[in-house]
C-alpha cells in the first residue's frame, strides 16, 4: 500500500500539541490557537511623561511580541507602562502615543482530518504521512472533512439526485456521478453529509451553492464542515469507468477530503488508476474538453503531421475508439492515458 | 551558433550550423530550430506541444519535422544533431516571486510600487494600505496568513513623514514574527522615515528608491531594477534573463530598437500575461501579470462569463461559457476542439487584452504591436489574431500588427546584451510575421461617415473607402507592400494624434491580413439587444475572415 504526505496548515500563533512520530486519528487535535480580539489602547504618553512622538523610542517590546498581563510595554526612567491583558503588542498610535495590544481570545482546536503518522512539525504546518491512496481533483471548495466513503450512484455517468441523499449519508463522503444540482448540494449539506466527490458539475450550480453557503455563514446559522471536489471537468461529465470501479471497491473505507486543496485521501486503499500525458497507441485513454469530455476509449492511431481540429486549430490528432463504439479524431493534447497502477 | 560536422563521408562533407530556441511554458513548450540556409539564418522547423509530454517527445517531433526538408545526407543524423545543438532557452518561472505590499495610499504610493514590482516579475500576493478600509486587526490577519518572499513598504513623498507608514511597518513586523523564514523587508518610501522604519522592522531593512518622490509623479524604473535583482537573488538564483516574461520584454525592446518603432508586445500564455512597451531607443517598461493568462483564475470569477458571452457572435449561453472557462483553467494544455470552445477561449483572450489595456490606462499611440502566446500566435487564421489584437487593445491611430508564431521572441530575449541584437537580426524576418496595419478611429456620429480613406500603392492606382461608424473594412495588402494613406476624419472622429487635424497622412505596411480600417469606436460600441449584438459581432468577424471581395475601385 502506498502513502502520501499531507501538510496541515497552521493558522498564525497556533501551538502544536503533537510531536514527530505520533500516530494521529482523523479527528485528533494537532494544535490549538487563540484568536486575537480587537485591540485595546493602553495610554502611555501621559504615564511616561513624554510627548506622543517620543513613545516609540521608549518601547521595551517589538511589534508582534506576545505579552502577558502585567508585562512592561514601555519605560522611561522609573515610569513603566504595563499590559493590562495577555495579548499581542501591535503598534504605537502616533496621534496620542497610546499602545495597541490585541487580547488573546478563547482556545480553538486545529483538527487535521487525516489519520497517519506525524512526519514534521513546523511553525506554519504539520506534515502527516497518510497510509492509503490519494486522488487529486481539478477543482474543489470547502474545508477539510473526513468520513466513510460511500458511492451513491449506479453508473459513472449518472447524475447525483437529491433523492439519493438521505440521513444515512450523514457524516460520510458521498461519491456522486456526472453532475449534482445546487439543490442536491444544499440537501447534502443539510443532511450532514461531510463531502461530495463528483465527476462533473455545472459552474453555475456550484457557484449558486457556494453563494447560499456564504450567506448562511454570514447569518451565523451554519454548523459542521462540508467539502466538495471535482475530478473530471465542468459541465455534465461522468467518471471514467475504471476510476468509478475503483471508487466502488473503496466504499466503506475512511476518507479525508480537503476541498480547498482539491485532494481526496482514501485510507488503507490501493492507488486509483493512473493518468499520464502523451498516451500510446493501443492504450486506454480518457478525453478532456468537449465534445468527448470524460469519455474513455482505446487509442487506435496517432496521425502524421498536423491536422485541423473542428475548431480550425492545427494539432497533432489521434484516432480514438470510444467505449460506445464511435471512432473519432481528437487532439492528442486532449487525451490522457489511463492505466492500472504498476 | 555552432558548426557541426554531420557526416564523415566523402566530399563534400555535409554540415549544419544550428541553434535551438526553446520556450518552456507552464502549459506548452515551443521549440524552433534555426539553421544557416544558403548563407542566411532561417527558422527551419518549429514545434509546440504540451510541456507535460517532456523534452524527449519534443525532440522526436522536431526531428521528424526537420527530416521532411533536410539534406538527405543528414537525415540519419538529425536526432544526434539536435541533441548536440546549442540551446537558447527561456522558461515560465516555476513559481512567481511573492511580494507583500504595504502602502500608505493604495492609489498613489501603492500603485507606483505595484507597477514597479509587477514590471520586475514579482506577484503582489497581498496588499495592505492605510486607506483600504480594513481594521488594524483585519490588516494584521491578512498579512499573517500570507506566505511571501519579500515585504515591500512604501509611502510618503520625499519631503513628508506620514505616521501611517510607521503603523504599517509595525504591522509588517508583527506579521513577520511568526514566520521561520520571513523574507527581507524593503523600504521604498520617504527617505525621512527610513531610520524610523528600520527601528521597527529591524536593522536589516533594505532602503530602495522611492517610486513617488513628489506629488507630480515619479520614476518607478530604479525601484524596478532593484526588485529585479532581488528576484534573482531570492527566487531565481539561476538568473532572471531566462525567465520568459523578462526575456520577452528584452525581445520586444530589441524589436523596437531594430525597427526604430514605438512597439508594444503582448504575450498571453496559460499562466502569465506580459505587457511591454518599448521605445525606439530600446528602453522598455511593462508589467507581468502572473495570474493573467488564459488559464487565469481571474477568468472564472463571478461576472466574467457574462462579459465573455456578451462579445460572442455564436449563440452560447453564459452557463456554457462559464463551464468552458473553468475547463480551460483546469486543463490549460488541452485544445479547444469545437468552434464553441474556441470562441470562448478567444473571447477570454480578448477580455484579458481589454483588461490589460485598461490597467495601463490605455495603450497610447504605437507604431507596432506584436502578439505572442498560443491563443494569438496559433489562431486558426492570422485574421483572427489581428481581430483579437484590434478588438482587445483598441490601438487608436495607425498601428502595424504582427505576431510571433513560433514563440521565438522570448528565447531570443534571453541572449546576453552583446548577442541580443545580432541574434534578433539574424532571424528577424522569420521571427516576427506581419499581419498588416490597423487604422482605428474614436468617436463619430452613429450611422454617419467617420473616415474617408484614400489608399495609394505603387502600380495599383488609388482606392477610396468610406467607413461609417460601427463599420470595419479589411482590405488585402500583402506582406512587403507599402501603401500611402490619406485619411479624412469626419463627425468629430479622432485617431488620437495630438494635432486635431481632420486630414491625416500615414504609411501602411502589408501583411497576411492587410489593411484594417476600423470605425467601431474606442472602446467598442455594441448594441444592447442580444440578437442585434450577435448580428453585429458576426458581421465584424466576417469582415476579418471573409475572402477579399473583387476590386471595383472604390467602396
Amino acid at each position: 500500500m502506498s502513502a502520501a504526505v499531507h501538510r496541515v496548515p497552521l493558522p498564525p500563533g497556533a501551538e502544536p500539541t503533537v510531536d514527530v512520530g505520533d500516530e494521529v486519528s482523523a479527528d485528533a487535535v494537532l494544535a490549538v490557537r487563540r484568536a486575537l480580539e480587537p485591540p485595546i489602547a493602553v495610554p502611555a504618553a501621559q504615564a511616561l511623561r513624554r510627548p506622543p512622538a517620543e513613545v516609540p523610542a521608549r518601547l521595551v517590546v517589538m511589534p508582534g511580541e506576545r505579552v502577558a498581563a502585567g508585562d512592561p510595554l514601555a519605560a522611561a526612567g522609573h515610569r513603566i507602562v504595563r499590559s493590562p491583558v495577555s495579548g499581542l503588542f501591535l503598534t504605537v498610535a502616533r496621534t496620542d502615543g497610546s499602545l495597541l495590544v490585541a487580547p488573546l481570545g478563547e482556545e480553538v482546536p486545529v483538527v487535521g482530518h487525516v489519520a497517519g503518522r506525524v512526519r514534521a512539525v513546523e511553525r506554519r504546518s504539520i506534515s502527516i504521512e497518510v497510509p492509503g491512496a490519494v486522488l487529486r481533483g481539478i477543482a474543489g471548495s470547502g474545508e477539510a472533512v473526513h468520513g466513510e466513503l460511500v458511492v451513491a450512484v449506479h453508473e459513472p455517468g449518472e447524475e447525483l439526485r437529491a433523492a439519493a441523499i438521505d440521513v444515512a449519508k450523514a457524516g460520510r463522503i458521498v461519491v456522486g456521478g456526472s453532475r449534482a444540482s445546487a439543490e442536491t448540494l444544499i440537501r447534502a449539506r443539510a443532511m450532514g453529509v461531510a463531502g461530495i466527490v463528483l465527476g462533473g458539475v455545472l459552474d453555475k450550480e456550484l457557484r449558486d451553492f457556494e453563494s447560499i453557503q456564504r450567506r448562511r455563514r454570514e447569518m451565523g446559522g451554519m454548523t459542521g464542515a462540508f467539502a466538495l471536489i471535482l475530478v473530471e471537468g465542468f459541465g455534465k461529465v461522468g467518471f471514467d469507468p475504471p476510476l468509478f470501479e475503483w471508487f466502488r471497491r473503496q466504499s466503506g473505507r475512511m476518507a479525508s477530503l480537503i476541498g480547498a486543496e482539491r485532494v481526496l485521501y482514501v485510507h488503507e486503499a490501493d492507488p486509483p488508476p493512473e493518468r499520464r500525458p502523451l498516451p500510446l497507441v493501443g492504450g486506454q485513454v480518457v478525453a478532456h474538453r468537449r465534445p468527448f469530455q470524460g469519455r474513455s476509449g482505446a487509442l487506435v492511431a496517432i496521425l502524421d503531421d498536423l491536422h485541423a481540429a473542428p475548431s480550425g486549430i492545427p494539432a497533432r490528432m489521434a484516432l480514438v475508439r470510444f467505449d460506445d463504439g464511435r471512432l473519432a479524431p481528437v487532439p492528442l493534447a486532449n487525451l490522457e492515458a489511463v492505466a492500472e497502477p504498476s | 551558433m555552432t558548426d557541426l560536422d554531420a557526416s564523415a563521408s566523402i566530399t563534400p562533407p555535409a554540415s549544419a550550423e544550428l541553434s535551438l530556441l526553446v520556450d518552456t511554458g507552464s502549459a506548452w513548450t515551443k521549440a524552433s530550430l534555426v539553421a544557416r540556409v544558403r548563407g542566411r539564418w532561417r527558422i527551419v522547423a518549429s514545434v509546440a506541444q504540451p510541456t507535460a509530454w517532456g523534452e524527449d517527445a519534443l525532440l522526436v517531433t522536431l526531428a521528424d519535422r526537420v527530416r521532411e526538408g533536410v539534406d538527405p545526407r543528414l537525415a540519419g543524423t538529425v536526432a544526434d544533431l539536435l541533441d548536440a545543438t546549442p540551446r537558447i532557452a527561456c522558461r515560465t518561472p516555476a513559481r512567481p516571486g511573492r511580494l507583500v505590499l504595504a502602502a500608505v495610499s493604495h492609489d498613489i504610493s501603492g500603485a507606483a510600487a505595484r507597477h514597479a514590482a509587477e514590471a520586475a516579475g514579482w506577484v503582489v500576493v497581498e496588499e495592505a494600505s492605510a486607506d483600504d478600509g480594513r481594521s488594524l486587526l483585519d490588516r494584521l490577519g491578512v498579512l499573517q496568513a500570507v506566505q511571501a518572499d519579500a515585504w515591500l513598504l512604501v509611502g510618503g513623498f520625499d519631503d513628508a513623514a506620514p505616521d501611517q507608514a510607521l503603523e504599517l511597518a509595525s504591522l509588517v513586523a508583527a506579521a513577520r514574527r511568526d514566520d521561520d523564514a520571513p523574507g527581507p523587508v524593503l523600504w521604498a518610501g520617504s527617505g525621512r522615515l527610513a531610520e524610523a522604519v528600520a527601528a521597527i522592522t529591524g536593522p536589516d531593512l533594505t532602503v530602495l528608491p522611492n517610486p513617488r518622490r513628489d506629488e507630480h509623479g515619479g520614476d518607478p524604473e530604479p525601484l524596478r531594477r532593484h526588485l529585479e535583482d532581488l528576484l534573482q537573488q531570492l527566487v531565481e538564483p539561476g538568473g532572471v534573463r531566462q525567465l520568459a516574461p523578462i526575456a520577452f520584454r528584452r525581445g520586444v525592446a530589441e524589436v523596437a530598437r531594430a525597427g526604430g518603432l514605438r512597439t508594444a508586445g503582448i504575450e498571453i500564455g496559460a499562466r502569465y500575461a506580459t505587457w511591454v512597451r518599448a521605445e525606439p531607443d530600446g528602453t522598455a517598461s511593462g508589467r507581468v501579470f502572473a495570474a493573467g493568462g488564459t488559464a487565469s483564475p481571474l477568468l472564472t470569477m463571478a461576472g466574467v462569463a457574462s462579459r465573455v458571452a456578451r462579445h460572442l457572435a455564436l449563440p452560447l449561453d453564459e452557463l456554457a461559457v462559464a463551464d468552458a472557462l473553468q475547463n480551460q483553467r483546469a486543463r490549460p494544455a488541452a485544445l479547444p476542439q469545437t468552434e464553441d470552445e474556441l470562441a470562448v477561449a478567444q473571447g477570454a483572450a480578448r477580455l484579458r487584452l481589454e483588461q490589460i489595456a485598461a490597467d495601463e490606462g490605455g495603450i497610447g499611440n504605437l507604431d507596432l504591436i506584436v502578439g505572442a502566446g498560443r491563443v494569438l500566435a496559433c489562431a486558426p487564421a492570422p485574421a483572427v489574431a489581428a481581430m483579437l489584437l484590434v478588438d482587445g487593445l483598441r490601438p487608436l491611430g495607425v498601428t502595424q500588427l504582427a505576431i510571433d508564431p513560433a514563440g521565438v521572441l522570448a528565447p531570443l530575449g534571453s541572449l546576453p546584451d552583446d548577442e541580443l541584437g545580432e541574434g534578433f537580426a539574424a532571424i528577424a524576418g522569420d521571427a516576427i510575421v506581419p499581419l498588416g496595419t490597423a487604422v482605428v478611429a474614436r468617436g463619430g456620429r452613429a450611422g454617419a461617415t467617420v473616415m474617408r480613406v484614400r489608399v495609394r500603392r505603387a502600380g495599383w492606382g488609388e482606392e477610396r473607402f468610406e467607413i461609417r461608424a460601427g463599420q470595419v473594412v479589411v482590405e488585402p495588402l500583402p506582406r512587403g507592400a507599402q501603401a500611402e494613406l490619406e485619411i479624412e476624419l469626419a463627425g468629430g472622429a479622432s485617431l488620437g494624434t495630438q494635432r486635431r487635424s481632420v486630414h491625416v497622412h500615414a504609411q501602411a505596411s502589408g501583411g497576411s491580413v492587410g489593411l484594417i480600417l476600423d470605425a467601431r469606436d474606442v472602446p467598442l460600441r455594441l448594441p444592447r439587444r442580444v440578437d442585434d449584438r450577435r448580428a453585429v459581432l458576426g458581421a465584424w468577424l466576417e469582415a476579418f475572415t471573409a475572402e477579399p471581395a473583387p476590386r471595383d475601385g472604390s467602396r
